[in-house]
């Protein structure tokens, strides 16, 4: 039984498996500025499915979170284009979200309402002040230095953005398999009765859970703001639903209580993969979605037939040895 | 944990053997792409030496074209367009988009453009600051860069092309206006998409001083009105300018959805022939306006046309070419080029009425 790879290895070896495949039938796909480009594109994605994986474990889902980062990113331009450094700016972009997960957070933990409806409220709530700062303008315009957080290389070789990722896929992971937070967020998430009778309070760890999931899309906003420059009020609204799947994709149990950092960010790296390999392809774009869902589809339905599967093996198995 | 710690290792090691393949192959040449297939396959690789744009030989590069989005009616009207000129011209074209009206997913686009070795990009951006560093690096990758539908940065692009003469197309619309309402004095009102929209914010100040300058007994009731670019608010507002100006003769109704909105209303209340609508909308969406007569002129301008002049510049572009003004463009017309040499204006606006609507597919 411990010969057998876990659900994450096997979606790496997909990721992998799909990387080959796809350098082997699409011309230029390991090309060298191919190779770049996906290595540019993949941070700002994959920190917000981060996020938005953390936040699942826990049973619930944070639809505001593209929102919270675009946010993040009003906040970061405005201190930019009024002057200020960029080190102050990062900070008032961090502290942006950080008070939209804040907001989420005491709702959801203090009063009690179910996630995916505080989340869709603040999510217009959220769209509508970016909409009043902005007037639905782009905001750009900002300082060299600042583009090369999303555009800069470390070393001359390695993006910096992508270098920034891994270090939040490392604390994230640290984080959920290390901390006692991240022990009682994987408790919530499989029985939030018992975490409460067994002496947790519930409502800390999902606030700091809400913090932390804004601090992710704060940190990928700051990325999308650096390598397009500019920031407007619909920054990254496609990667909403595209982090949900990721994370679910992943192995994450929509339910809640199981999720790792590993598996999300196979299934990040297999969206970029397909979408990338299609791309040059000439496929087009919404064939690429087609192509996607059928995936997540078809991964979703075979996790559950093998954990029907494993979960009915272990019953008999048990049975025998009673 | 042990297999999560393992599996974390092997992705890093995984990341720092592909940077490892990327100084590799940055230092050499780019690899070289095999036959067959799409026949997009130049790999421009990394070499920043001039522009790769005299080739037009067949085979390699092409145009691409970028609009804000894929799966609307508008764009997949240019889309016909483009490809039909690719057939006529015998270039490759790719017409690829996001799904969504979303800046970062454009931008992945370019991207994955720039990695195909185009020769010419052309874009209609849908946050025009947010394209400007990928066509920066597009430039330096020695493709072509150009704007369609909506300009980019003007610095940046080789060839920017606009449909219409803002002026022209405001102007032009009021004289509809009057036209429908058949008499040279009366009320009437603006409505817009946002207040803030430049290209809107243009149209409605050339109508305005055409009226001025041409019809002084038409008045302007109010100022102009937002519709937030939806249909229903259109709707909701005109509702409201019935009835606070029971003696209204006409509505101008900027941005595609408000006369659409603009008209509804004027159908539900009956005042097809007291008020009269004109604006800039699609054929079809206007149609069942048009037919009752509730809308009298939809004024916008071919997107097929857009397409293939876009395209056929695009060309023009990769081989080294620039358009002149007053060149005619084969299955599009005459072209204006300005001043600055770069900004190409399609032709006048065309009309769509209850006589033509049905004629077009988008």
């Amino acid at each position: 039984m411990n010969m057998k790879l876990s659900k994450e290895s096997v979606l790496g070896l997909i990721a992998l498996g799909i990387f080959v495949g796809m350098g082997l039938f699409t011309p230029g796909f390991f090309s060298s500025s191919n190779l770049n480009n996906m290595m540019f594109q993949l941070p700002e994605f994959g920190l917000i499915a981060l996020g938005m994986m953390v936040v699942i474990v826990t049973g619930g889902i944070d639809l505001s979170i593209t929102y919270i980062a675009a946010f993040s990113g009003v906040g970061a331009a405005l201190m930019m284009t009024n002057g200020f450094g960029i080190l102050p700016a990062i900070v008032v972009g961090i502290l942006f979200a950080l008070a939209c997960g804040a907001f989420n957070g005491t709702v959801v933990s203090k009063i009690g309402v179910p996630p995916i409806l505080v989340t869709l409220g603040t999510m217009v709530l959220f769209e509508g002040v970016i909409l009043a700062i902005t007037s639905g303008n782009a905001i750009s315009g900002f300082p060299d230095a600042y583009g090369l957080i999303g555009n800069g290389y470390y070393m001359g070789i390695i993006p910096v953005s992508l270098l920034i990722f891994i270090f939040f896929i490392i604390l994230t992971a640290v984080l959920l398999n290390k901390s006692t937070w991240g022990r009682r967020v994987y408790m919530y998430g499989s029985n939030d009765i018992a975490t409460m009778f067994s002496g947790v309070k519930n409502s800390k760890v999902l606030m700091k859970v809400y913090l932390y999931a804004s601090l992710l899309a704060a940190v990928s906003a700051i990325i999308m703001t650096s390598r397009y420059n500019s920031v407007k009020v619909d920054l990254g609204s496609s990667y909403l639903l595209q982090s949900v799947a990721a994370a679910v994709l992943g192995g994450t149990d929509i339910h809640g209580g199981y999720g790792k950092v590993m598996g999300t960010i196979y299934a990040v790296l297999i969206f970029q993969f397909i979408r990338n390999g299609l791309n040059l392809m000439d496929v087009h774009s919404s064939l690429v979605d087609v192509v996607i869902g059928a995936i997540l589809i078809i991964v979703l339905t075979l996790n559950f037939f093998s954990d029907k599967f494993s979960r009915r093996k272990a019953e008999s198995s048990s049975e025998k040895t009673a | 944990m042990k297999k999560l710690w393992l599996s974390l290792t092997v992705v890093i090691v995984g990341l720092i053997l592909l940077t490892g393949c990327v100084s590799e192959q940055s230092a050499g040449s780019g690899d070289s792409g095999e036959g067959g297939g799409t026949g997009s396959e130049e790999t421009s690789g990394n070499s920043e030496e001039g522009n790769s744009g005299e080739s037009g030989s067949d085979g390699g590069g092409g145009v691409a074209v970028v609009p804000k989005l894929v799966g609307i009616p508008y764009f997949n009207a240019s889309e016909t367009g483009a490809e039909q000129a690719g057939e006529d011209l015998g270039v490759n074209v790719e017409y690829t988009g996001p799904t969504e009206a979303d800046a970062a997913a454009q931008v992945k686009v370019i991207e994955d453009l720039i990695s195909q070795g185009m020769d010419t990009i052309a874009v209609a951006p849908n946050d025009p600051a947010s394209v400007e560093p990928v066509l920066k690096k597009a430039k330096e990758e020695g493709i072509n860069v150009m704007d369609w539908d909506t300009p980019a940065d003007k610095e940046l692009v080789d060839l920017s092309i606009k449909q219409v003469d803002d002026e022209e197309f405001g102007r032009h619309m009021a004289e509809k206006l009057v036209e429908a309402m058949g008499t040279e004095e009366g009320k009437i009102a603006i409505l817009t998409g946002g207040l803030s929209a430049a290209n809107l914010n243009l149209w409605i100040d050339a109508a305005k001083s055409e009226l001025e300058e041409n019809y002084p007994d038409i008045e302007i009731v109010s100022d102009k009105i937002p519709t937030e670019e939806k249909q229903q608010v259109a709707y909701q507002k005109t509702l409201d300018l019935l009835k606070s100006y029971p003696e209204l003769d006409g509505v101008l109704a900027v941005s595609t959805p408000a006369p659409l909105g603009a008209a509804q209303a004027v159908q539900e209340e009956g005042l097809q022939d007291e008020v009269s609508v004109v604006g800039s909308a699609l054929p079809t969406d206007s149609e069942p306006f048009l037919e009752d007569g509730s809308l009298d002129t939809a004024v916008l301008w071919n997107p097929e046309k857009l397409g293939y002049l876009t395209v056929a510049l695009g060309k023009m572009l990769a081989e080294g070419e620039m358009p002149e003004d007053g060149q005619e463009i084969e299955n599009v017309g005459e072209i204006t080029v300005k001043d600055d040499g770069k900004t190409v204006i399609m032709g006048p606006p065309q009309d769509y009425t209850k006589e033509n609507a049905s004629d077009f597919d988008f």
